[in-house]
């Protein structure tokens, strides 16, 4: 029986090496709310805590990553990180016009997730819902960074 | 005896899988960003556009630009995910990836693993050679190909500053993005 159970767990951790076949990793549709981020200042913390990297003390800096070409993600509501890699008919993931107008905005999606080696994926089949900016980090984080906002800006 | 050897097979391969931690810094001349989360990182890899290699759904010659790129790690076949390119200039990766869509590469740069975050195969690329190739080329093409795309971004300063795309939102929106009645009474609170 013990050995049974070491082969059935040999086998599961083999197998993908045997088989050695890429496969796309099987899309699971869901329906998720969260907000669209600028993955590299929320995860590398080069700006700051993860909650001074969302809303609106970090809109020009997310405005500046995405027109950059920087990936955006959805930061979903159980603090999951989505990559986005497809919004409606766009796959202009890397520095897109409909990616760069839902910076910091709030979003209800439907869409397929997808899982590959510890990152989760997105592609949004629809934005069902942009309720724009709704997380007011300026209140505790004023501007993020702190250059973003010229203090003489007409 | 058999499954003494089953289960010292079995930790090898737990421990040589994808979902396993390695240490990719040997060699590694990547530059510290003096990020929480970073570890110098080299290796061999193959550039692929991700959406085709998550969902199937594949563009000629990688997207042309528009698509992240991602690197398939030669090693174990990990997808990572470059974020970032050289320029501490809010500046993606995929310029630099895309003249090497398909090819075999190395890379040096930053790895980035924040389970708290769920940051897992972010990566920072600082250079990159074909694999063969003797001479690295640094990762840092991103604003000279903006400035090519934008010769009439007026003004001087970083392209950030200029980028027309960014300035028609901020001109529409505001630096907050709560419209412009609320984005000047947000930076005459914040700048008296």
């Amino acid at each position: 029986m013990r050995h049974n159970r070491v082969f059935a767990a040999f086998l599961a951790l083999s197998s993908p090496l045997i088989l050695a076949a890429p496969a796309f990793a099987e899309g699971q549709r869901v329906q998720l709310r969260g907000e669209i981020i600028d993955t590299w200042c929320y995860f590398s913390g080069v700006m700051g805590g993860p909650d001074a990297v969302v809303g609106s003390a970090h809109h020009t800096c997310a405005l500046w990553c995405s027109a950059g070409g920087i990936p955006v993600g959805l930061l979903a509501e159980d603090g999951t990180v989505y990559m986005v890699l497809q919004i409606d008919d766009s796959d202009e993931s890397a520095g897109g016009d409909t990616q760069m107008r839902l910076a910091s905005h709030v979003v209800s999606v439907d869409g397929m997730h997808y899982e590959r080696d510890g990152l989760n994926y997105l592609v949004v089949s629809e934005v069902v819902q942009d309720d724009d900016i709704q997380v007011l980090s300026h209140d505790d984080f004023g501007v993020v960074p702190p250059f973003a906002v010229p203090e003489d800006a007409p | 005896m058999i499954a003494r050897a089953l289960t010292a097979a079995l930790a090898a391969l737990a421990l040589s899988g994808p979902g396993a931690a390695q240490d990719f810094s040997e060699n590694s001349e990547a530059r510290s960003w003096n990020l929480f989360a970073e570890q110098p990182a080299r290796f061999e890899a193959t550039v692929v556009d991700i959406l085709c290699e998550v969902t199937g759904n594949c563009a000629e010659n990688c997207g042309d630009g528009r698509r992240q790129l991602g690197l398939l790690r030669s090693l174990d076949g990990v997808l990572v995910y470059p974020n970032k390119n050289s320029q501490p200039a809010f500046t993606g990766a995929t310029v630099e990836l895309l003249p090497y869509c398909g090819a075999e590469v190395e890379v040096d740069g930053l790895m980035l693993e924040d389970a708290y975050l769920g940051a897992v195969n972010i990566y920072l690329l600082q250079r990159i050679r074909r694999l063969g190739d003797e001479t690295w080329v640094s990762a840092n093409r991103w604003t000279d190909d903006w400035a090519e795309n934008n010769p009439d971004a007026a003004g001087s300063g970083p392209w950030f500053r200029r980028d027309p795309r960014v300035l028609r939102e901020i001109a529409e929106e505001g630096y907050f993005g709560l419209g412009l009645d609320r984005d000047a009474e947000i930076r005459a609170e914040l700048f008296p």
